[in-house]
């Protein structure tokens, strides 16, 4: 078989499964312990045990460059499972999966204020907006330094930072922060929609 | 007529630019805020990784939104995919292990107990809140305990602190003016834990319930 | 005479040590088998260790002029599929602690824990005669010839286990994608 579609989740699982999986150091003394209390085996003659007779494979001249065609497959799939240069993507048009949140129908109506008196522009980013640095910009007040903006979220915990200049990130320092989630700066958190002093 | 056979390539050469131009314009000015899938963005591994992760927790009944949430961010962070899929991961324990001490709570509810395990509180201590109150809603208590241990309250003081106002009947508003002057000590640079120390004595706890409280660890006793 | 060969006529001529080199040759790549066939590492084991200790009682069978890796693996082959058969009414799930048990130490080439877990459950749901099909055909990289020497299953029949497998794969990815 040629595997002209090689779909690369199937190849990914192919590499996936490659690799090796750790095994008890102890379980080849125990195999060695259990051979050793085996009786030796002995050189007996050469007839053949059926269990342990090779089957021989008769194929048919079609059935041949069937086979030589799926060895030349094989090549191929072993080529791409190692080179993983050209992985397509997904066959077809892959749908919507990760949806990012738009602007819901809120429960409550934000506001959020940062200062930043030297920044150029400045855009509140979270889980509310797929944390795209373009979505929600802020405007600067009359007040140079402090910069707003007001969105409608939906109740519940959201999880947000302030983005300067389109590339630096920054907390609330007005607001709890949210533990390091492993990209090595604390996002806040903002509690909506149940008249809490957040 | 040669003249007219010359200009033919040359003008669908042309009409072809246009068009390219076109659509160009149209997809930056209509796709500029969203990609159809953002985790296309990523290498094909981590993309396969946090698909199956995110599969993993839709079978499980654990929220998803989180995780994507995770993944989204790492993106626009833009961390690389390892990174990305390595977070999406971390996340994804956090919530079981808070699902397994909490049990069936609000999506929100779990979501704030995964991040303060993530600070660093152990399960067993998140388990205390397992004994739900019918009419509470633990968000805000797991808000701030989550930021006090960020900010360098010891975790097991920060535990002892929540619980303790927690089981007291502390409401929102208790938590909040807690969180507020703690916060504020540690921005004049007093040592977090002393901070935290300082301020618990001085909130208000609220006389038990008529509910008996759930049991659980006293003040003193590390869990 | 290769390495395998030299070591079985050692075996043969008393040297029962020399079996130690034979098992040490393989074991990683049957392990590796073992416990993507039968989804968790106590069945892995059994298989394994009745596998090696069955493959020493026939050496006196063995000829110079079978390949010594193809022989264990029919072996390996069938004892997986006893393992499953018998303990079928088992939970097939990779339990996440097996997942951590295998978790690899510094070894670029193996896992966090967690991965593989998302990858054997996937592999888990494939038919059992599917994920075998597959394992030996992306994992341990035969021909449809040794497969079929393995598996006493014909050629036609294994490319067909082999091309469901990856429908199967494939269609559970357009499911994650669509879901």
């Amino acid at each position: 078989m040629t595997d002209s579609d090689q779909h690369p989740y199937v190849e990914w699982i192919a590499r996936e499964a490659q690799r090796p999986v750790v095994t008890d150091p102890a379980a080849r003394e125990r195999i060695m312990l259990a051979v050793r209390a085996e009786p030796m085996p002995q050189r007996r003659s050469r007839v053949w045990q059926r269990v342990f007779e090779p089957r021989a494979l008769r194929l048919s001249p079609i059935a041949s460059t069937l086979l030589a065609a799926g060895l030349v497959g094989i090549g191929v799939i072993t080529g791409k499972v190692v080179n993983n240069r050209d992985v397509r993507p997904p066959v077809g048009e892959p749908k919507v999966h990760a949806e990012v949140p738009q602007l819901p129908v809120s429960d409550t109506v934000v506001k959020f204020v940062f200062v930043a008196p030297e920044a150029s522009k400045v855009s509140v980013v979270g889980d509310f907006n797929g944390w795209n640095a373009t979505t929600t910009p802020m405007v600067r007040t009359a007040n140079d330094s402090v910069w707003t903006v007001t969105l409608p979220l939906t109740a519940g915990r959201h999880v947000y930072s302030f983005v300067v200049d389109g590339s630096s990130w920054n907390a609330d320092p007005h607001a709890p922060l949210a533990p390091d989630d492993g990209f090595g700066r604390p996002n806040s958190v903002r509690i909506v929609g149940r008249g809490s002093a957040l | 007529m040669i003249r007219l056979a010359a200009t033919r390539p040359v003008l669908r050469q042309l009409c072809s630019s246009l068009l390219a131009g076109i659509l160009v314009v149209l997809c930056t000015r209509t796709g500029a805020a969203q990609d159809p899938d953002p985790l296309l963005k990523l290498d094909p591994n981590s993309r396969f990784a946090i698909e199956l992760m995110l599969d993993s927790a839709k079978a499980e009944g654990i929220p998803t939104r989180p995780l994507l949430s995770r993944a989204l961010e790492g993106i626009n962070r833009k961390a690389d995919g390892k990174t990305v899929a390595a977070a999406v991961r971390k996340a994804l324990g956090h919530l079981r292990t808070a699902r397994s001490a909490l049990g069936g709570v609000a999506e929100d509810e779990l979501i704030a107990a995964a991040a303060v395990l993530e600070a660093g509180a152990k399960p067993a201590q998140l388990a205390v809140f397992r004994v739900r109150h019918k009419d509470r809603n633990d968000l805000a208590a797991f808000t701030y305990w989550a930021d006090l241990i960020t900010r360098g309250v010891p975790s097991e003081d920060a535990s002892s602190a929540i619980t303790k106002l927690w089981q007291d009947g502390a409401d929102d508003a208790t938590f909040y003016s807690l969180w507020k002057s703690v916060q504020s000590d540690i921005l004049q640079g007093l040592n977090p834990g002393a901070a935290l120390q300082n301020r618990i004595r001085e909130t208000p706890g609220r006389a038990p319930s008529s509910k008996s409280p759930p049991d659980g660890p006293q003040e003193t006793q590390s869990l | 005479m290769n390495d395998d060969a030299a070591d079985v006529q050692r075996v043969l001529a008393g040297d029962v040590d020399a079996y130690a080199a034979l098992v040490d040759r393989y074991y990683d790549r049957c392990a590796r088998f073992a416990v993507r066939m039968l989804g968790n590492r106590d069945d892995a084991e059994d298989a394994l260790q009745v596998t090696f200790v069955r493959a020493y009682r026939a050496l006196d069978r063995y000829q110079e002029r079978d390949r010594f890796s193809a022989w264990l693996y029919r072996i390996l082959v069938n004892q997986c599929r006893s393992i499953a058969a018998r303990r079928a009414h088992r939970e097939k799930v990779f339990v996440r602690e097996e997942a951590l048990l295998l978790n690899a130490p510094d070894r670029s080439t193996s896992w966090t824990g967690e991965d593989e877990e998302f990858v054997q459950r996937v592999l888990n749901e494939l038919d059992p005669l599917l994920r075998e099909a597959f394992l030996l055909k992306y994992i341990e990289e035969m021909s449809y010839e040794e497969m079929s020497t393995l598996t006493g299953v014909g050629v036609s029949a294994l490319k067909m286990r082999v091309k469901r497998a990856c429908d199967r794969l494939r269609e559970r990815w357009e499911r994650i994608k669509h879901d």
